[in-house]
């Protein structure tokens, strides 16, 4: 009976003290969980917000890299974790709206998740070998029909797997997957290097990870899939071609808690957010990278999201591409 | 344990394993998707090429064993006292599961301090003021380089939090 | 711009007090950090890369190059001291590192270590420096099928490290292979052995199971018997590394050091490969043959030598081509483009002071690493006389923080413990674990070249058999494996012919 009293008032006493918590929240450092490894796009964008952001927090955010499975193992970590605001997701366009569009298996949905923000948004670029001669989205549909035209991307269920698809099925292929194969490699390196020594004819991914090789002279452009053109990217958009439902196809890396978060506590994120966004030491180095920053509030952020996850959805189930296994 | 009886023991070990994967693990455990066009690529092959090449590896040392006739040396250092060898292996099995279970809920810095001093005792030091005084410092001194120096989000539980 | 204008150029860049710092700097933060196991020369890389935001570009780069080489050699200390190796490249270290500190030389084993990392960096940089543009033009050849013939033709070290049964050695490297199926297929990402567990869709993670499969066994070891090393010396030992060891093994770190800069030239093979290789060439070709695995020099030489070849090499892709050989240079590659800066082929063209004051910056990172190194090793060594049934515990905690630390990821920890029992099971079977580490690291990448050739090529059986890369592999491949069958049945005869002279 004691024992039970103690634990009664145990019990009455931690809740108070989460609720002071919430009050005062945050009190103690708050883990930001990076679903991806170091070095990679995801990794920098986190890091390159995480110093106005801290600024802005005023408690010290601590990286975690839990990698793993596309970003589902890190994903799964934010998933189970308390909804108390200390456990926080770096969420990226693979691990939150390509990964739910094509995997049955994935240990989690995007209900899962409560978006506080989307901040950074990632134009997406076509690209093929210069000696390969194809010059234009037309030869390179004409080569498809042709046969034997493979793309690469860093893995199963990775934006650069769905956006090859996506793509050639929008100038006109009907089936992606058996006029064109896919070339699965291990990671975002792998896939620019397997088209730079013709392991695979074209790529479509992240324009910040093709900069360097385009710079360099080593990979030709032929899309863009934003509306505005990218600098440094001499090619037509995917406007130009008068493809606007290209348009969906963007990388994005936003922040997103579980899906009990409060709404007190999401509501100081977006403040913080919009601190930090505005800094112009963060801007310049984001911008350099070709990034486009784009703050959203938390309704934005899930509509964006939900938007995107449709549109890949639909086109995942049109050409059977689910993973079922 | 001889030479002899070792490859015995391995030999068998590996067909067994060899026919589990075979039969059950495989087929029940990796998924393939429906549609594949060449064997070759399916996600089943790789695994049945090596639970096949294991049964192989497994005949052989079956084989080796029996060959192997003669030399009756063990081939392991006798432990002194083999039942208490036991009951401390087992004992470091015991130690490793309570890790496993402390580790979220008192964090890591408790946990491997408790670890630490059950392992000492375990293995009968002869410096048991010293192994103390370790246990409590070693931890620590982890924490402060991994937490503060290194970044790292090192498990803190839920009872007591280290700055 | 002729020569001397670049040379002068670069010189003008590192020559100021700065860069030299930061490299020193980075060579310690190196060492210490690849000391310490499962924190390894990647993880001290990308510690310090936000460091480098603030730096003028060639101080920032210099400074992770620092800490990459010294990471590189820091990875062997813990290996040879407490049988775990600091980096997953310094795992072959162990095989004749740990024997020679059991045998109270543990001096002598890292003294070599040192000379041999210092020589093979020498090397390795002056290969990076006036091979850099052929190379890598020769390693943008190496698509899946090349991979798949060097990848077959590297699996073949597994006889050179399977110690007295090359069969045991088979048995382990298909466990290895076998625990390295776990996790997402590649080409369709369906499950394999992963029972719905999200932890395990990533796979294992490599450092656990190397920490879990030669720490671990260690610390049960202990338990089965705690005094068994008594009366044996463990200590740091008189025995310093001389100028005769020096020569003697001169010739295996020459080769190690090719060979890590040929596979460290080649994108997305690594160091710990590298190592192996290097140990079994230096093994198949010595004289103590039988010597290997129980405390021979040469071995150590060799190891430390291949994985030290591969840390100047890796950025021959880097500069040239803009490609990251491995997930260190991914990283360094991310400095680069931090500063603006974007390696490839117009980089020499365009940021050629850079590229030289690079270069210039590297030799000197060889006499700073000799120097940091000496350092590090007489503050380690006592190490080696801390009693061992408090060294034990010790090593155990510190691998459940290293181990977490890697990925952020408790699970770890748990695939640690189980690989400690699998390891200590192999142990007293008598199974060797270094066929395990190399079939874990490379039976995935020749699964994934393998169907990648597949996939490229309309499933066409020739694509193999293209160009003159694969012929070549395919050949020494050949000609390796006949060699090992022929010494397994020569063995086999000597055996019998033994017994029936004894009977």
């Amino acid at each position: 009976m004691k024992l039970k009293t103690i634990f009664t008032t145990g019990a009455l006493m931690a809740g108070l003290s989460a609720g002071a918590a919430l009050a005062e929240y945050p009190e103690r450092p708050i883990n930001m969980i990076i679903p991806y490894g170091a070095g990679g796009a995801t990794d920098i964008s986190a890091r390159t917000i995480a110093e106005p952001l801290g600024t802005a927090v005023g408690k010290p955010l601590v990286m975690a890299n839990v990698t793993g499975a596309g970003g589902a193992t890190g994903s799964v970590a934010v998933q189970n974790a308390a909804p108390d605001g200390y456990t926080m997701l770096f969420a990226r366009v693979g691990s939150h709206s390509v990964n739910p569009a094509m995997k049955a298996t994935l240990p989690y949905t995007l209900d899962d998740f409560r978006f506080v923000t989307v901040y950074e948004i990632n134009p997406v670029a076509c690209a093929v070998n210069p000696s390969s001669g194809i010059e234009n989205m037309d030869d390179l549909i004409a080569k498809v029909r042709e046969g034997g035209v493979t793309y690469s991307s860093s893995g199963v269920g990775s934006l650069l797997h769905l956006a090859g698809a996506m793509v050639l099925r929008e100038f006109g292929i009907e089936d992606p997957l058996n006029q064109a194969t896919h070339i699965p490699l291990k990671g975002g390196g792998a896939a620019a290097t397997a088209v730079l020594n013709g392991t695979a004819t074209f790529i479509c991914t992240n324009s910040s990870a093709l900069a360097s090789f385009v710079a360099n002279e080593q990979l030709k452009v032929i899309l863009v899939t934003t509306a505005e053109p990218v600098e440094g990217f001499d090619a037509p958009t995917a406007a130009d071609l008068g493809k606007p439902a290209l348009h969906q196809l963007v990388g994005w890396t936003g922040i997103a808690g579980p899906a009990g978060l409060p709404d007190d506590i999401a509501q100081k994120w977006g403040e913080w957010m919009a601190t930090a966004t505005q800094d112009a030491d963060f801007l310049q180095k984001m911008t350099e990278r070709g990034s486009v920053i784009r703050l959203m509030d938390p309704a934005e952020a899930n509509e964006f999201i939900e938007t995107q996850y449709n549109t890949f959805r639909k086109l995942v189930d049109d050409l059977g591409m689910r993973i079922e296994g | 344990m001889t030479n002899r009886s070792m490859q015995l023991q391995l030999g068998l070990g590996a067909c067994i394993a060899a026919l589990f994967l075979i039969f059950v693990a495989i087929p029940q455990w990796v998924a393939a998707p429906s549609n594949i066009r060449n064997i070759f690529l399916s996600p089943l092959f790789w695994p049945y090429a090596l639970a096949g090449f294991t049964a192989l590896a497994g005949l052989g040392l079956v084989a080796a064993g029996l060959r192997d006739s003669g030399d009756e040396t063990p081939l392991n250092e006798a432990s002194e006292d083999p039942a208490r060898a036991w009951v401390r292996l087992a004992g470091m099995a015991a130690i490793m599961i309570v890790i496993m279970y402390l580790l979220p809920r008192l964090g890591m810095v408790w946990t491997c301090m408790l670890a630490f001093a059950a392992t000492a005792f375990l293995v009968r030091t002869r410096h048991p003021i010293a192994a103390l005084i370790c246990a409590v410092a070693v931890p620590l001194v982890l924490y402060a380089f991994f937490a503060h120096v290194a970044g790292v989000a090192i498990p803190q539980g839920t009872i007591v939090r280290l700055p | 711009m002729s020569f001397v204008d670049s040379l002068l150029a670069g010189l003008a860049l590192v020559g100021n007090v700065e860069s030299f710092l930061a490299l020193f700097g980075g060579v310690v933060i190196g060492v210490i950090g690849g000391a310490i196991p499962g924190m390894s020369a990647t993880m001290a890389v990308a510690l310090t890369l936000p460091f480098t935001f603030a730096m003028q570009p060639i101080t920032g780069i210099l400074l992770l190059l620092g800490v990459y080489k010294g990471g590189i050699f820091g990875g062997s200390i813990p290996a040879i001291l407490i049988k775990t190796p600091g980096t997953p490249a310094s795992s072959a270290t162990i095989l004749d590192g740990y024997p020679m500190a059991e045998k109270g030389e543990a001096g002598r084993a890292l003294g070599m270590a040192l000379w041999a990392s210092c020589t093979a960096d020498v090397i390795s940089n002056m290969a990076l420096i006036v091979f850099a543009g052929w190379l890598a033009s020769f390693a943008l050849n190496f698509g899946p099928p090349e991979f798949f013939t060097l990848i077959l033709f590297s699996l073949t070290i597994i006889a050179g490290v399977s110690g007295d049964s090359l069969l045991r050695g088979a048995l382990s490297a298909l466990l290895g292979l076998l625990l390295a199926t776990i996790g997402l297929d590649l080409v369709y990402g369906t499950n394999r052995f992963t029972f719905g567990d999200p932890n395990m869709m990533g796979g294992l993670n490599f450092i656990a199971v190397l920490i879990g499969l030669f720490a671990i066994p260690e610390v049960l070891a202990m338990a089965w018997h705690p005094t068994a090393h008594l009366g044996k010396t463990r200590s740091i030992g008189n025995k310093w590394v001389t100028f005769a060891d020096y020569r003697k093994s001169f010739r295996s770190i020459v080769r190690g050091s090719m060979i890590g800069v040929f596979l460290g030239s080649i994108p997305g093979i690594g160091a710990a490969p590298a190592a192996f290789l290097s140990y079994s060439e230096a093994r198949r070709r010595s004289k103590n043959k039988a010597n290997f695995g129980k405390g021979e020099i040469e071995g150590v030489a060799a190891s430390e030598a291949g994985n030290n070849g591969v840390a100047g090499a890796t950025l021959i892709p880097l500069l040239a081509l803009g490609v990251p050989g491995d997930v260190i240079t991914a990283i360094i590659i991310g400095a680069f483009m931090i500063h603006g800066l974007q390696p490839g082929p117009m980089m020499f063209v365009l940021n050629v002071d850079i590229i030289y004051g690079l270069f210039m910056g590297l030799i000197v990172s060889s006499v700073f690493l000799f120097i940091v190194g000496s350092a590090a090793i007489r503050g380690f060594k006592y190490v080696a006389d801390v009693p061992k049934r408090l060294l034990i515990p010790t090593v155990l905690v510190l691998c459940i923080y290293g181990v977490f630390a890697v990925n952020n990821n408790i699970f770890d920890v748990g695939v640690m413990f189980v690989m400690g029992w699998v390891g200590y099971a192999m142990m007293r079977y008598h199974v060797p674990a270094a066929p395990f580490l190399i079939a874990f690291i490379l039976g995935p990448l020749l699964e994934d070249n393998f169907r990648q050739s597949m996939l490229m090529s309309g499933s066409d059986w020739k694509v193999l058999f293209r160009g003159p890369i694969t012929w070549f592999f395919w050949s020494v491949t050949l000609i390796t494996v006949v060699a090992i069958v022929r010494a397994g049945i020569k063995s086999v005869r000597d055996h019998s012919a033994s017994k029936m002279s004894k009977s």
